[in-house]
Order: C-alpha cells, then sequence, then structure tokens
C-alpha cells in the first residue's frame, strides 16, 4: 500500500465519494500501469492530483467550502510535503535496511503472488532510492548517508512546519476535513502506526502531539468500520511474526475493498442516474451514517 | 553541506559584516544563461536588493562548475561561498539581514509552503520546457548551454545535461506529462500565487520577503524572455495582480539599472 492509496482513500471517505476501491492484485499492474488507478464507466485515471479533480467535477468536493485562499495553501502546502517529507518517507520505509529487511518487504511479499514477490519490492527500493538520490544528492552530497542527514532534517522540518500550522485545530481549515488533510494523514499515518524498527523521524513525530491526535480522530472518526469488519477476517491472515495489530490494521485497509466490491460496483456502474446523486446509497447504512452526511 | 559543516559556516558567517565587494556569479547572460537558470538568479537579485546588501553581478562561462553545489547562481562573500536562495537567505540570517523576521510561525510555515510550491511547479515547469520539448531543446537550450564550447566538447556537454534532466523529470513522475499539462501546472500555479496575493502589495503584509522574491524572479524571467511561443508568458500575463506585482517591485528594487535585461 503506498501513499497515494491511503490518500484517496482518506479523501473518499471525506467527501463521501462511494468509492469501490479495488484492491484488485495490483501487484501485478504496477509492473505495467500506475497504481492507484480509478476506473469510472470506462474511462481510466491515474495519479492522485487528478483522481482529486476527477473526484471534484463529479461532485465529491470535501474543498467546497473552501476560500480561494485556502484552495492556493492546500497546493502550497502539498507541495512542500511533496518535497520534504517524501523523501524522508521513502528512505523510511524503503531505503533503510534495518526497516526495509524487517518490515516493509516482508509485508510486501505476503501480499504479492508469486513470482511478483521475489522483485517487486526490490524494485520499489530502487525505485525510491534513485529518485533520493536524483532530487537531493547535489553534488558534493553523492552518498547517500550524507543526504540522509539533509532529508531526515527538512522532514523534520516540514513536520514542524506542519504542526505549527495546525495549532490546537482538528483538521487545517477549520472542523471539516479537506483534501490537504487526506494528503497529510496520508502521508504521516504510516509513521505513526507502522512499528519501525529504526524510525528517528517516528520518534520525532510522536513528539508531536497534535499531528498525533490528527491521525487518531481520522482513523478513528472514518476508519474504524474497516478494522471492525476486518477482524473476522484477522484469523486468515494470521502473520507468524507478532508484528502487530498495528500492521494487520493497514493490511485490513488493503484488503478491506476486495470484500465489498461486490457491493458497490452496482452503485457506479448499473445506473447512469445515479451518477451525479450525492445522497448516499443503501450502502451507507453499513456504515456509519456521519461519514456520508458530507457533500 | 553536511549539518556539522554549515553550522560552522554560519558560525564564520556571523562573525564578519557584509563586504562591499560580494560577488555573484552567473553564466552568460547574452549567449548562455537559460530560463530557469536566469529565473534563480534574478530571485537572489532581488532578495539581496530588497535587504540592502550591494553585490556586483559577474557573468562567468563557468559558473554552475565552481559553484558548490553544481547549481547557479552562488555568491562569493569574503571567503565563502555559497548557492542556492535557500542557503544565501540562511546565510545573510546569519549575518544579521532577514527579511522574514517579522513572522509567526504560522506565516513562516506558509512562506515556506509556497516556496516549495514555486520551486516544485515554476521551476520544474521551467526545466521540463526547456529540456525535455524537443523543439525548444534543440533550438534554444543546447545550443545557449554549450556556446562558450567549441566543438565536440559543446555537445557532450548539451546531451549531458539534457540526459541528466530528463532522468531527474523521469523520477518525479514528470516525463509523462505533455506540454499542454504542463502549461496547466503553471497556470495552477499561478492561480494559486495570485488568489494568495490578491491586492495586497506583498505576500506578507506590506514588507517583501524571500518568497516576493523567488516569485518575481521567476515571473519576470518568464514575461520577458523568449522562447519558442509565447504560451508561457501567456499563461503568467492573465493574472493581472502578478503583474502589478512585478512591475512594482521593478520600479522599487532596479530602477537605478533601469529596465533588468533579461536574456
Amino acid at each position: 500500500m503506498n501513499n497515494a492509496d491511503r490518500i484517496l482513500r482518506a479523501y473518499a471517505k471525506f467527501s463521501g465519494a462511494k468509492l469501490a476501491v479495488k484492491s484488485i492484485d495490483w501487484t501485478w499492474r504496477t509492473i505495467t500501469a500506475s497504481v492507484p488507478q480509478l476506473h469510472y464507466e470506462g474511462s481510466t485515471v491515474t495519479e492522485p492530483a487528478q483522481i482529486l479533480n476527477f473526484l471534484r467535477k463529479q461532485r465529491f468536493n470535501a474543498d467546497y467550502e473552501l476560500t480561494a485562499k485556502q484552495g492556493a495553501d492546500t497546493m502550497a502546502y502539498i507541495a512542500l510535503l511533496e518535497e520534504k517529507l517524501r523523501p524522508a518517507l521513502l528512505h523510511t520505509f524503503w531505503v533503510d535496511a534495518e526497516n526495509y529487511v524487517n518490515l516493509t518487504r516482508p509485508w510486501f511479499t505476503s501480499h504479492s503472488p508469486f513470482p511478483l514477490n521475489f522483485f517487486v519490492p526490490g524494485r520499489q527500493a530502487s525505485l525510491a532510492l534513485s529518485r533520493i538520490l536524483l532530487t537531493k544528492a547535489e553534488s558534493p552530497l553523492l552518498n547517500i548517508t550524507e543526504v540522509e542527514g539533509k532529508i531526515y532534517s527538512e522532514a523534520k522540518e516540514c513536520l514542524n512546519l506542519l504542526s505549527h500550522r495546525l495549532g490546537n485545530f482538528h483538521f487545517f481549515f477549520g472542523d471539516t476535513p479537506t483534501s490537504l488533510d487526506a494528503f497529510v494523514f496520508g502521508h504521516i499515518a504510516p509513521l505513526i502506526k507502522a512499528p519501525l524498527p529504526s524510525g528517528q523521524l517516528q520518534k520525532h513525530l510522536n513528539q508531536l502531539d497534535n499531528l498525533c491526535q490528527f491521525c487518531n480522530t481520522i482513523l478513528k472518526n472514518y476508519f474504524t468500520d474497516a478494522s471492525a469488519e476486518k477482524r473476522m477476517d484477522c484469523s486468515l491472515t494470521a502473520p507468524h511474526d507478532p508484528v502487530d495489530a498495528n500492521l494487520q490494521k493497514l493490511t485490513q485497509l488493503v484488503n478491506k475493498e476486495s470484500n465489498l466490491i461486490e457491493k458497490m460496483d452496482d452503485n457506479l456502474r448499473s445506473s447512469p442516474q445515479h451518477r451525479h446523486e450525492t445522497k448516499p446509497s443503501a450502502r451507507a447504512s453499513e456504515r456509519n451514517s456521519p461519514l456520508l452526511s458530507k457533500h | 553541506m553536511s549539518l556539522a559543516a554549515e553550522a560552522f559556516v554560519s558560525q564564520i558567517a556571523a562573525a564578519e559584516p557584509w563586504p562591499e565587494n560580494a560577488t555573484l556569479y552567473q553564466p552568460l547572460k547574452e549567449d548562455q544563461i537559460l530560463l530557469s537558470d536566469s529565473a534563480s538568479s534574478l530571485a537572489v537579485q532581488t532578495f539581496l536588493r530588497m535587504c540592502g546588501l550591494p553585490v556586483l553581478v559577474s557573468c562567468r562561462a563557468n559558473a554552475e562548475y565552481m559553484s558548490p553545489s553544481g547549481k547557479v547562481p552562488f555568491i562569493q562573500v569574503g571567503n565563502q561561498v555559497v548557492s542556492e536562495l535557500g542557503p544565501i537567505v540562511q546565510f545573510t540570517k546569519a549575518k544579521g539581514h532577514s527579511l522574514s523576521d517579522g513572522l509567526d510561525d504560522v506565516q513562516r510555515a506558509e512562506m515556506k509552503a509556497y516556496m516549495e510550491l514555486v520551486n516544485n511547479m515554476l521551476l520544474t515547469a521551467e526545466l521540463y520546457i526547456q529540456w525535455c520539448d524537443d523543439y525548444t531543446a534543440t533550438e534554444i537550450s543546447r545550443p545557449r548551454y554549450s556556446s562558450p564550447y567549441s566543438w565536440p566538447l559543446n555537445h557532450i556537454l548539451a546531451y549531458q545535461k539534457q540526459w541528466e534532466v530528463r532522468r531527474k523529470m523521469n523520477v518525479i513522475g514528470w516525463s509523462g506529462k505533455s506540454l499542454e499539462q504542463v502549461y496547466e501546472d503553471v497556470s495552477q500555479c499561478c492561480q494559486a500565487l495570485s488568489q494568495r496575493l490578491g491586492t495586497q502589495p506583498y505576500f506578507f503584509n506590506k514588507q517583501p520577503t524571500e518568497l516576493d522574491a523567488l516569485v518575481f524572479g521567476h515571473l519576470f524571467t518568464i514575461l520577458t524572455t523568449q522562447l519558442t511561443n509565447d504560451e508561457l508568458a501567456e499563461k503568467v500575463k492573465s493574472y493581472t495582480n502578478l503583474l502589478s506585482f512585478c512591475h512594482r517591485i521593478e520600479h522599487t528594487y532596479f530602477k537605478d539599472r533601469g529596465r533588468i535585461n533579461a536574456a
């Protein structure tokens, strides 16, 4: 599961979009196509930003009540996240040897079908490394260890800035979540929840109470039904190493939609007039109703 | 620079005042400099003028190689060399000159976010247009970039630079974009900047900050540089408050040199 998945899922929850997030056997797709993809009546949209635009056009808009200036701020903060925080996240999960070997790779290999589990994680890791080196390592910082210092200090500064901006509010713009909240959540949620063997960035983040609170609030309000449903599947996945209730919760988030696809598909495919409907469908009754009341 | 070296340099920097003969190095203005470098250089010059610090501009063909980080522009102050706007801002702060002291934490966070937006969108778009668009690369970028060198070095250096930029675009996901999409991104970025600026004279209160310098550097260069077509300049021109922002800064800080002669 990657950042983009989380961001989109969070945004979909905030805006009440009836999103059948299909947990397809996506690892095959990552070789040829890019994930995540949104399929809607035959057309395909990729890339988180474009999917967000698409959702907005379809009137699932969590940013509806933002002023123009706040919309501009959203773009700026997203750029800040991408530039400062993302390299450090990539490093923490994919390049840092301890984390990669003990956490990321086992997680991915256990969720990829044979024979992909042999080379997909390795490919992701090398992609992450090359991204970091090409964008951050200018001469004379050609060595990854020197770049590390720089990217972690930038990431910590970025987290501090986000914390200052969030202040004591529940969400970044008032009391309702917006796309910026989805983006921030998508980036920091794994950092808070994943049990990293060596996580200096995680330690730093844990000191920023308001960001942890923010993340937990979103998880509690928008994602609890998922974990409740998935407890049934718990016995099936049954990891052997006690890597966790937390990691399982993330695992379940990935797997959950595959069970709900059949129910969801009808809404998007069968009746065209449902296209512009924004009121919750029967599906809503299965989830907590406050979730879908925001349109 | 590693963190320890940075701290060390800051300490040394704080010890001496700003000298009269500080110099800014950039590639040759008439023949060599490209859009993105020109924008960065103008941003640094504007920032230093806003701080009231004198700096001489010196054009060298090998400025890129002289720079400690490989990027232009860089300034030489006393016996220290600092490149790129970010480190230069920190350096001048260590010397006691700062434009953003009056901002509180939230505003400083916003300022940094907007600076990243400009770097992420505008600068990347400029690089894309220069090096990934075949027509521009062939007609303008490669000939200009390698103009001080003779054959075969000019070909080698130009293609090397192009290859390097394309690799970077690939890694950050821009290589799949078409030119129209890049123009669209520039437009959105300008829209965000325009909305943030509103009717204020500068982005924060009535005082200019490094964000104003950066935005001015990029927008002014885009408006005044001749590319293969005018679409980029048109995108910027459609936002009138950004246009008047550029005029205002040009009149306030550059009036003694007449109109800035951008390449």
